[in-house]
């Protein structure tokens, strides 16, 4: 059995208040997977559930939604989220060398999760910046041009 | 000497552009009081046919037929879902838009909106563009106080509503009929058509599909004319396009042209030539989805016809540019990488066929690449290629089958010696 879980009073509210910009309660499913995962540490299936019954959409339905979208959190993160692009532009522009900086910095590989749960490192596709390669985003922030020297700046301003 | 033309961005520098006082102090919103107060439904539909406007998101279909083909006799509600998805690597010109520009974007979804008579304007913003979806729904906000959205617009009687609607990470949402599944609340899969959007869309009612650029660019077109409009780019590519270019270039960024120009003029002139003085090996020259050109082809003009004759595509307009020291197998397993990441899983043939194809690539930079690869490989492309559910499974082997035909020597190299590529991040595996 999954818990019971009651999901945030603001994420209520936020929902009630889109209700009635479109005409079927589902079509808010996958804006409400991304809005939840501010008011909970991850997507969990409990969460789902509550969801499924919030927007009267089966459980199994939600499940396979929020599996389908890659910004919804399935798993526990860190605190903060580094996503860097490794896409084609990024890389024509050295970007794999960024990679491999964040890496030596964090002490952590992509994919993983630096012991004091502050920072989750993950690899992204084309974040639309390529004009400015290389690209990441740390949480909602965007940073293009990223240099070493860029990076170790951002990582101490961050607690 | 290319030069640009700017339309869409030709307020470029204009700061607080994003706030509408100030997208109103340049003449903003006039487009939008001369369709609804002076002219006809039909006659807005008429002039952006005859303006020659296609459909800037990258299969260039004319957008003033598209809006045609919706029933003006349909009972209920009609949607209009501008496609703000932008996640084609290498296009980054939308991003400019929602986030500087926001208001011609919304300008043009409402004269769409009243020209075809859609009661819901749904904006499809990537997941990813958090400062963009902020932008759009202050924008939003601004043009209903302003009265251009809600009930009776300008007292015409006209009422049109807008959300803002979020993606949440997948290419495949960008494909039109994915896009609606996803905005009812679906994976993002996409839909079997006939029956088409226009008829049967977004709950499966009459939808015009739209991208940011393609709407952005309808407000100029109604205030100056189609005819101005049809005066720019060449016969069949009228007007002009953002195009975005990125990689080996000095001066990477979005550049502003009407169909026609020169590429390499826009490689030398506008870009600042090649990065670092090193010498042009190829470009995509429409995102990662088309097959790539050689050097000898950087004289064509940009304009779909002349693209498509010289096998490939305009896509949406992005330049990605590589110069000689380019390892193209490299090349081709990050962006055969991305494809396999990003099928949505619905037909077998892209499902199964991204995955055999990224399986193929690691085993050539892993030094153990056999020979016949490059044949299997091209048959798998063979058997994505018209084979797949959507445009996806096309898109996934233009880089696949254009390499291996411009550079087959490259492959043959890593096979023929066991070369290893020397990673310097080791990829997540999915």
């Amino acid at each position: 059995m999954t818990e019971r879980v009651h999901l945030h009073p603001e994420l209520h509210k936020w929902v009630k208040a889109r209700l009635d910009r479109y005409p079927t309660r589902r079509s808010l499913l996958v804006p409400t997977l991304l809005e939840a995962s501010k008011y909970q540490d991850y997507v969990s299936p409990g969460v789902m559930y509550a969801i499924a019954e919030l927007l009267e959409v089966p459980a199994s339905e939600v499940m396979s939604v929020a599996g389908f979208y890659t910004l919804v959190p399935k798993h526990p993160v860190g605190k903060h989220l580094i996503q860097v692009c490794h896409n084609i532009s990024c890389h024509l522009r050295e970007g794999d060398e960024i990679i491999a900086h964040l890496e030596d910095q964090l002490g952590i590989k992509v994919g993983e999760t630096t012991e004091d749960g502050r920072f989750s490192l993950l690899t992204v596709e084309c974040l639309a910046a390529c004009g400015s390669a290389p690209v990441m985003m740390v949480d909602e922030e965007l940073y293009e041009n990223v240099t070493p020297e860029l990076i170790s700046r951002v990582l101490g301003e961050i607690n | 000497m290319t030069d640009q033309t700017k339309v869409v961005m030709r307020l470029e520098g204009a700061a607080d552009l994003h706030r509408i006082g100030v997208y109103e102090a340049h003449g903003g919103y006039a487009a939008l009081r001369k369709a609804i107060l002076e002219m006809k439904p039909g006659e807005v539909i008429a002039e952006v046919k005859a303006s020659g406007l296609r459909g800037k998101g990258g299969a260039g279909f004319p957008a003033g037929l598209k809006w045609s083909f919706v029933p003006q006799d349909h009972p209920g509600p009609k949607y209009l879902a501008c496609n703000a998805d932008e996640g084609e690597p290498g296009t980054f010109k939308d991003r400019w838009i929602v986030e500087r520009n926001p208001h011609a974007m919304i300008e043009g979804c409402i004269i769409c909106a009243y020209a075809v008579g859609l009661s819901h304007i749904y904006v499809y913003c990537r997941g990813e563009f958090y400062e963009g979806k902020r932008k759009l729904e202050q924008a939003a906000r601004e043009a209903y106080e302003k009265g251009y959205l809600g009930e009776n617009i300008l007292g015409s009687g006209f009422s049109t509503h807008l959300t803002v609607h979020t993606g949440a990470g997948s290419y495949e949402c960008g494909e039109e009929t994915a896009l609606l599944t996803s905005l009812e609340g679906g994976r993002g899969h996409p839909k079997i058509k006939p029956p088409f959007p226009a008829s049967q869309g977004a709950w499966r009612k009459p939808t015009v599909i739209n991208n940011v650029e393609t709407l952005a660019t309808v407000p100029d077109i109604i205030g100056h004319g189609s005819a101005w409009h049809a005066g720019m780019g060449t016969e069949k590519s009228k007007g002009v396009k953002m195009v975005s270019i990125s990689g080996h270039v000095e001066r990477p960024g979005i550049y502003e042209v009407q169909f026609g120009v020169p590429v390499s003029g826009v490689i030398s002139d506008l870009a600042g030539g090649m990065w670092k003085g090193h010498k042009l090996k190829g470009f995509f020259p429409g995102g990662s989805s088309t097959p790539i050109l050689g050097a000898d082809k950087v004289g064509i003009p940009y304009d779909y016809e002349s693209i498509a004759e010289a096998g490939s595509m305009l896509g949406s307009g992005a330049v990605i540019v590589f110069d000689e020291t380019t390892d193209v197998v490299r090349m081709a397993e990050i962006i055969t990488r991305f494809y396999a990441w990003e099928s949505c899983g619905k037909c077998t043939p892209c499902r199964e066929g991204t995955r055999w194809m990224l399986q193929i690539y690691e085993r050539i930079l892993n030094g153990g690449g056999r020979l016949e690869d490059l044949d299997l490989l091209l048959s798998i492309c063979d058997h994505l290629v018209f084979k797949s559910f959507c445009p996806f499974g096309d898109a996934a082997v233009g880089v696949v089958s254009s390499t291996i035909n411009l550079y087959r020597d490259e492959y043959e190299a890593y096979i023929r010696e066991h070369k290893v590529y020397r990673r310097r991040f080791t990829p997540v595996k999915h």
